[in-house]
C-alpha cells in the first residue's frame, strides 16, 4: 500500500438491519480535501462512519493510516489520530467552549502539557477565540458547529472526517470555512461530506460521489465539471459548471447500472 | 468557575475578628488597597479587606492590581511564570495588567476537572436527586408516617438505583457527546466503566447507610443485603447493554426487578405488620440468596468481558 494513502477501502459494505447502506465499495484517499458528495440516502454518513472507527463494516477490508481498522490494537492508536465531526452531536451546557475542545483532547489521550496551546490553537482556527470562555449553550447553532470542528482538529489529526460541516453556517462563515479547509488538506486527509456542491467547487481538490451504496465517480474537481461539458448559457458559474458534472456523473451511473441489472436478467 | 483569587500575604496569626456584621455596601477603596499592598494596612483591616476580597470580585482585581504594582509585584511574576511552565504553560506570560488575568489561559486540565471529565455525565443532578428522594422518602415514611417497613421498602428500590444511574449517564440517548466520544480512544467500555464506578460510588455509601440508619425490621437483613443484587443487577445491565444498547438493557433489568419486588410488597402489606417483608427476605437473606447474586455477578462480569469489543462502535439504535 502507498504510504500517503490515508484510506484504503475495499469490498466495503455496510447493512442497517436489512437495508444495504454501502456496497461491495472501493475507495482509496491520500491527502488532500476530498469532497463527498451523493443524493440524501446514498450511504454518506454510513462511509464516514465507518472511516470514522464508529460503526464496524459487514463485511470489507478498512485500512485507515496504515492500520488495519478492525483489528482492536490498531483501532485504537488510529483513533489517536482522527478527527471526527458527526452530522449530530451534543454538548454538556456547563462547559465552555475551551472545556468542550479540551474533554475532546483529554478523550484523545493527547499530552496533558500540550493541551492547552492546542485547544486555543483549535479554538482560533475556527474563528471562536473570542468566546472561547462562553458557555456552550449561549452559542447560535453557527457557533455550536464551529466548536465542532474545534473539537476534530484538536488533535492536528492526519485523518479528519466531517460529516455536512457546513450545515447551519452563514455564507461568511462557509467561505472562512473552506479557507480553512484547504489549510488543513495541505498536510492532512480531509474527508467532508456535504450535499452542498459550491462547498466542493470552493474547498475541494477531490471528489467522490456515491449513489446507491456505490462508487459513482472519483476523480479531480476539474475532472468532474469536465463532465458537465460546456454551458450552453450565459452566465455559467463554476458551481453550475460543478453542478452539471456532478448530475451527469450520476446519470451515467444510473444508466450503467441499469445495463448492469438488464444484462444479468 | 470561581472568580480568580487576589494573592495575599501570610494571613497575620492572631484569632479571628469576631464576626462583625458587614455592611454589603463596603467595598476595598484604593487608599486601603495601597496599604494592604505595602503591608501598612492594620490588621484588623487586612482581615476585613481578606474576608471580602474572597467574594468580591471587583475588589479582589484592585487589591490585586495593588499589590502587583507594589514591592511584591516582581516576586509574584516570577513565581506565577514558574508555576505555570511546571504546569505546562510555555505560553503563558505573566500578566501585567489585571486586565490579563481574565484572559490568561487557565488549565483546563485540573486535578478537579479531570476527575469531573472522567465522571462526565454520570452524576446527572437529575439522577442524584432521585436518589435523595429515594433515601429521603424512606426516612420520611418511617420517621414521619411511622411506617414499619421502610427500611425493607428501601431495600427493595436500592438495587435499581444505580441501573438508572448507567441509563443516564452512558450512550446514544444519554451522552449528548456520544459519537464523538466513540471515534475517541478512551470512549466505549473504559468511559462506561468509569462512569458506572460513579454511580456505585454515589449510591452505595448513600444508600446503605440511609437503610442501616432506618428502624430494622423484625427478621430481615442488614442494610448492606442490597449490595451484591445490585451489583449483579448492574452487571447484568452492561451486559445485555452491550447488546441493545445501555438504556434498554437498564430499563429491561430495573422494571423487571422493580416488577418482582412490588409483588410481594402489595400482596403482604394488607396482612397488616412489615409489608412483604417476609416475601421480600428471600431475595435479600441467607447464604444461598446471597451466594446466588454473587454468582450472578461472576457470570455478568465474564460475560461483558467476552461482549468488550461490542462497545468500540456506536450501540444499536
Amino acid at each position: 500500500m502507498n504510504p500517503s494513502t490515508a484510506v484504503a477501502v475495499t469490498g466495503l459494505t455496510v447493512r442497517h438491519r436489512r437495508t444495504v447502506a454501502l456496497d461491495r465499495l472501493d475507495l482509496s484517499l491520500g491527502p488532500g480535501v476530498h469532497g463527498l458528495l451523493g443524493p440524501n440516502g446514498a450511504g454518506k454518513t454510513s462511509l464516514i462512519r465507518v472511516l470514522a472507527t464508529v460503526a464496524a463494516p459487514f463485511s470489507g477490508r478498512v485500512e485507515l493510516l496504515g492500520g488495519d481498522a478492525t483489528s482492536h490494537r490498531e483501532r485504537t492508536g488510529i483513533r489517536r489520530r482522527l478527527g471526527y465531526l458527526p452530522q449530530e452531536f451534543g454538548y454538556y451546557p456547563g462547559f465552555t467552549v475551551r472545556e468542550f475542545v479540551a474533554y475532546v483532547a483529554w478523550l484523545k489521550e493527547m499530552p496533558s502539557d500540550r493541551v492547552p496551546a492546542a485547544v486555543e490553537r483549535a479554538v482560533r482556527r475556527v474563528g471562536l477565540g473570542d468566546r472561547i470562555d462562553a458557555k456552550m449553550k449561549t452559542l447560535s447553532g453557527g457557533m455550536v458547529r464551529r466548536a465542532g470542528i474545534a473539537q476534530a482538529v484538536v488533535n492536528e489529526p492526519e485523518l479528519l472526517l466531517l460529516d455536512e460541516p457546513t450545515a447551519g453556517l452563514d455564507p461568511e462563515q462557509r467561505v472562512d470555512f473552506r479557507s480553512l479547509l484547504r489549510e488543513l488538506g495541505t498536510g492532512a486527509t480531509v474527508v467532508v461530506s456535504t450535499h452542498l456542491v459550491e462547498d466542493v467547487a470552493a474547498a475541494c481538490t477531490e471528489v467522490a460521489l456515491i449513489e446507491g451504496g456505490r462508487l459513482a465517480f472519483q476523480g479531480t474537481t476539474g475532472e468532474l465539471t469536465a463532465l458537465g461539458g460546456v454551458s450552453t448559457e450565459g452566465n455559467d458559474s463554476t458551481t453550475h459548471a460543478v453542478e452539471r458534472g456532478y448530475t451527469a456523473a450520476l446519470r451515467a451511473h444510473r444508466t450503467s447500472a441499469e445495463n448492469a441489472r438488464e444484462a444479468l436478467r | 468557575m470561581t472568580a480568580p483569587r487576589a494573592p495575599r500575604p501570610p494571613r497575620p496569626s492572631g484569632p479571628p475578628r469576631p464576626s462583625d456584621p458587614r455592611r454589603p455596601p463596603w467595598h476595598v477603596g484604593d487608599a486601603l488597597a495601597l496599604r494592604y499592598a505595602q503591608g501598612a494596612a492594620p490588621e484588623t483591616d487586612a482581615w476585613s479587606l481578606e474576608k471580602h476580597v474572597e467574594s468580591c470580585a471587583p475588589c479582589a482585581t484592585r487589591v490585586s492590581a495593588a499589590v502587583r504594582a507594589g514591592a511584591a509585584g516582581p516576586v509574584l511574576a516570577e513565581v506565577r511564570s514558574a508555576l505555570l511552565t511546571s504546569l505546562g504553560h510555555r505560553t503563558a506570560s505573566a500578566p501585567a495588567a489585571p486586565a490579563d488575568r481574565a484572559t490568561a489561559p487557565r488549565s483546563p486540565l485540573g486535578r478537579g476537572a479531570r476527575l469531573w471529565w472522567t465522571v462526565g455525565p454520570a452524576l446527572r443532578g437529575s439522577w442524584v436527586v432521585a436518589v435523595l428522594l429515594v433515601v429521603g422518602g424512606a426516612f420520611g415514611l418511617a420517621y414521619g408516617a411511622g411506617v414499619q417497613g421502610a427500611r425493607s421498602l428501601l431495600l427493595a428500590v436500592s438495587p435499581a438505583l444505580p441501573l438508572a444511574g448507567v441509563a443516564v449517564s452512558y450512550g446514544r440517548h444519554a451522552d449528548p457527546l456520544y459519537e464523538i466520544t466513540a471515534a475517541t480512544p478512551s470512549g466505549g467500555l473504559r468511559l462506561l466503566l468509569t462512569r458506572t464506578a460513579a454511580v456505585l460510588a454515589v449510591c452505595v455509601p448513600l444508600l446503605t447507610a440511609g437503610g442501616a440508619l432506618l428502624p430494622p425490621v423484625a427478621g430481615f437483613p442488614g442494610a448492606a443485603a442490597w449490595l451484591l443484587p445490585g451489583l449483579a443487577l448492574t452487571l447484568a445491565t452492561l451486559a445485555l447493554g452491550s447488546f441493545v444498547g445501555c438504556r434498554p438493557a437498564a430499563a429491561t433489568l430495573g422494571g423487571g426487578w422493580l416488577l418482582a419486588v412490588t409483588g410481594p410488597l402489595l400482596g403482604r402489606s394488607e396482612a397488616g405488620g412489615s409489608p412483604g417483608a417476609a416475601a421480600l427476605t428471600a431475595y435479600f437473606s441467607g447464604p444461598a440468596a446471597q451466594g446466588g447474586w454473587a454468582a450472578a455477578a461472576l457470570a455478568c462480569a465474564a460475560l461483558l468481558a467476552l461482549r468488550r469489543r461490542s462497545f468500540d462502535h456506536l450501540e444499536p439504535r
